[in-house]
């Protein structure tokens, strides 16, 4: 395969996975900032530090109300990590590689884009956020879906799945280590909310259910950690996302410097302990982690992209 | 008045149409205005578009599809792409001559200076020997209709002709449509047109390919606006659609750059001129060529379809030649016919067309799309003398054709259904054999009276059907 048809494979299903993300956050935050005590701007402060771009947001818009970080979030096509943005990169990189993707995954990408193209401020309005959300995510479902269903288990899945678990990996990472309305994980203040923040942390990546499924209780801060990172059954756990990135890479790769890497990382969140893990604290967990995926991210880049 | 390809006939409805006119006669009001809705909307979200440049969002575009098929019959089919076919084998024989021994030009048959003066002539061409003699793989022959058999050759396309997947996305669009009309009439299907191109491709290999070819689809990118066939084209076939970034050259041979290292490539099937193929070589700031490609060329390292330098052929002055070449290489008659044309370089030839502008088409020798022409009926006398004055700045630039009456095809306009003018494209496949696939584009001006029926300038498309057999 094209290296450069592997790279946009790559991009443009963690586009698609990252359009998802900010919907599912994106979701909870409102919800949530309806029912919460306190202050509302709190909340939306804090999705967009998981969604990124929250410099440009103080130059451009300030004040981070509900109208405001949506604008900001959803449909800012000048914003690179709003949903519009993502989806628009989504959608350009499978029409880079349209002939070698199945018709079906092209015409989805291309039908996604086309309506959340011909969205604006006052048919968002009118349709309401909350069905907008789901809509993003019934999209990354169709998306995923048709992969699954139907693509050959060649190099072009292998790559669509490794841009899925990386930047799925970096979201959890973010989940996890995001303030919510004040309130810092893994510190030894209480949670102002009680059990709100780590409520709202599984719901949004729907894993509350889950949760009590394992657990029979209401999300507890040392359960929820360990739900999210070292829980192997749960699909968008850390060390879910890595475990899938190692089977891929061991199909496509096995000898390669980004295996290494990746497999080191997988070992480690695998063996150790959760306090071992948290040992420098759970903010320097989560900086470290998201640091090492990009390297992992660079050095697949190293290992496919340039090879020639 | 033109010839309408459905009516004109002195007992009524012309008989390759005469089923399809029952059927639309029983059609309820409005389906085909539903049908068409339906079309666009399919388009649309199989993204068949063409990109218009200078658009942050990269606006796509769709080329109107008329729901009226244009219809040919067996016996007018055999003779057009008779015809068609032994025009391109003169065109490639001439390729060969020019780039070799010239004897053309020896003979006096076309003037020396013509050709050799041609901004499309590439002197590293001369005495290259390229696989099977075959410069012009694909080709698509522009044909107008003025009467029941009349039948010219407009121009001939050998750089790198496009619209053949509009041909192919248009039938398959028209049977999901309308199933019912496909079971009343036999027409012959188009969908080998892949599988003839890549086994034409693929004979076509470089002197140095060892086992088995490794054909490629080049592209400007997908920014291109026609960025949509690229990848249709590549994916019909089977091939990789590559970027001249993907590529590179090493001791006379092509690369392309895969996940699994360096593969070689014998044939690339390019959809990019001439000038852009080779920094090194021909345009030094393309940024879409590879460096040294046109060494490993001329080497033997690597087939490029179409071949450098076909431009050549396919001005609209050499053109005036081709019934020529066809006697000269082949020994045969030319089954079809050129449209008469005046060179504007020959003074008798300018003093006529000056004189006449009113009534005549003129055209830019190397002008496409429908650009830097005049279309004196339709013109208005302030615009015929502006261009008066531009053909005589430089009048070797242009030749002049009769204004033709270009038959016309029922249509679907605003007001209902209504004559429109058309013309035909089908595409010439050269490799192993010459041949092609019944049927090829038709391209109609939407406009009443309009005859340019370029996409640029707001022409459309409709399936074009030729009949398996021919109505008693």
């Amino acid at each position: 395969m094209l290296s450069r048809t592997a790279e946009h494979l790559y991009w443009m299903s963690r586009y698609m996975e990252r359009a998802e993300n900010i919907a599912r956050f994106l979701d909870v935050a409102n919800r949530t900032a309806m029912s919460a005590p306190g202050n509302p701007d709190a909340f939306w402060r804090s999705v967009l530090s998981i969604a990124g771009g929250e410099k440009a947001f103080n130059t451009r818009y300030g004040q981070a109300s509900a109208v405001n970080v949506v604008s900001y979030t959803v449909l800012d096509s000048t914003n690179p990590s709003s949903i519009y943005a993502a989806l628009r990169s989504t959608r350009e990189n499978a029409h880079a590689v349209r002939s070698v993707i199945p018709n079906e995954l092209w015409e989805a990408t291309n039908a996604t884009w086309l309506e959340v193209k011909s969205m604006d401020g006052p048919r968002l309005r009118e349709q309401g956020l909350i069905a907008f959300c789901e809509w993003v995510r019934e999209r990354s479902h169709v998306f995923r879906g048709i992969v699954d269903g139907v693509m050959l288990r060649d190099e072009r899945y292998h790559f669509l799945r490794l841009g899925t678990a990386l930047e799925r990996a970096d979201n959890t990472a973010r989940l996890i280590g995001v303030p919510l309305g004040g309130f810092s994980p893994g510190g030894a203040g209480a949670d102002p909310f009680g059990h709100t923040h780590w409520a709202v942390v599984l719901r949004s990546v729907s894993a509350l259910k889950a949760y009590r499924t394992v657990y029979g209780d209401e999300p507890r801060q040392a359960n929820a950690l360990d739900m999210l990172i070292q829980k192997s059954s749960m699909p968008r756990s850390l060390l879910f996302c890595l475990n899938k990135t190692m089977e891929t890479l061991d199909e496509i790769g096995p000898d390669l410097e980004c295996t290494r890497m990746v497999g080191a990382l997988q070992a480690k969140l695998h063996w150790s302990k959760m306090d071992e893990l948290l040992s420098e604290g759970l903010k320097e967990f989560v900086s470290s982690f998201i640091t090492f995926n990009n390297h992992i991210s660079t050095q697949l880049h190293e290992d496919f992209l340039m090879s020639a | 008045m033109a010839f309408d390809e459905m009516k004109s006939s002195a007992g009524g409805v012309r008989a390759p149409y005469r089923a399809y006119e029952n059927w639309l006669l029983s059609l309820p009001p409005d389906v085909l205005r539903r049908k068409h809705d339906e079309a666009d909307m399919l388009f649309r979200r199989l993204g068949i578009t063409f990109t218009v440049y200078g658009d942050q969002e990269g606006t796509e575009r769709l080329i109107p599809f008329d729901t009226v098929p244009r219809i040919i019959s067996a016996s007018e089919w055999k003779h057009l792409s008779a015809g068609c076919c032994q025009r391109v084998r003169a065109l490639n024989a001439f390729l060969k001559d020019l780039y070799h021994d010239q004897e053309i030009l020896k003979a006096g048959i076309i003037p020396k200076q013509h050709v050799l003066g041609n901004a499309m002539f590439r002197p590293e061409m001369m005495g290259i020997d390229v696989a099977r003699d075959v410069y012009t793989h694909i080709a698509g022959i522009d044909l107008v209709r003025t009467g029941e058999n009349e039948f010219y050759v407009l121009e001939d396309n050998l750089r790198s002709p496009s619209g053949v997947s509009y041909m192919l996305e248009n039938r398959a669009m028209m049977m999901r449509l309308f199933p019912d009309l496909f079971a009343r009439h036999q027409v012959a299907p188009v969908d080998e047109y892949p599988d003839i191109l890549i086994k034409n491709l693929r004979s076509v290999a470089p002197a140095k390919c060892k086992g088995d070819p490794n054909v490629v689809m080049m592209t400007p990118g997908y920014y291109n606006s026609a960025y949509f066939e690229h990848a249709f084209l590549a994916e019909q076939m089977g091939i990789e659609l590559v970027e001249g970034r993907d590529m590179f050259v090493q001791d006379g041979l092509v690369w392309m750059r895969t996940t699994r290292g360096p593969k070689r490539v014998d044939v690339i099937y390019r959809r990019i001129d001439d000038e852009f193929m080779d920094p090194d070589a021909f345009n030094p700031d393309s940024a879409l060529g590879v460096r040294g490609l046109l060494d490993a060329y001329r080497g033997g390292g690597v087939t490029l379809a179409n071949a450098i330098g076909t431009g050549v052929a396919d001005d609209k002055a050499t053109y005036t030649y081709v019934p020529d070449m066809v006697k000269f290489y082949l020994g045969e008659e030319p089954i079809l016919n050129n449209v008469p044309t005046w060179r504007l370089e020959r003074e008798d030839d300018r003093k006529y067309v000056l004189e006449h502008l009113p009534e005549l088409v003129v055209k830019e020798v190397q002008g496409a799309g429908g650009y830097g022409m005049l279309v004196g009926p339709t013109s208005t006398k302030a615009k015929i003398e502006e261009f008066r004055k531009v053909i005589l700045a430089n009048p070797s630039n242009y030749i002049a054709q009769p204004t033709l009456a270009l038959s016309t095809v029922p249509t679907l306009v605003e007001q209902g259904i209504a004559p429109r003018h058309v013309d035909l494209r089908p595409y010439v496949l050269a490799g192993e054999s010459v041949t092609l696939v019944p049927g090829g584009l038709t391209r109609v001006a939407l406009t009443e009276g309009s005859l340019v029926v370029n996409s640029s300038q707001g022409g459309g498309t409709k399936d074009t059907w030729v009949l398996e057999n021919d109505p008693c």
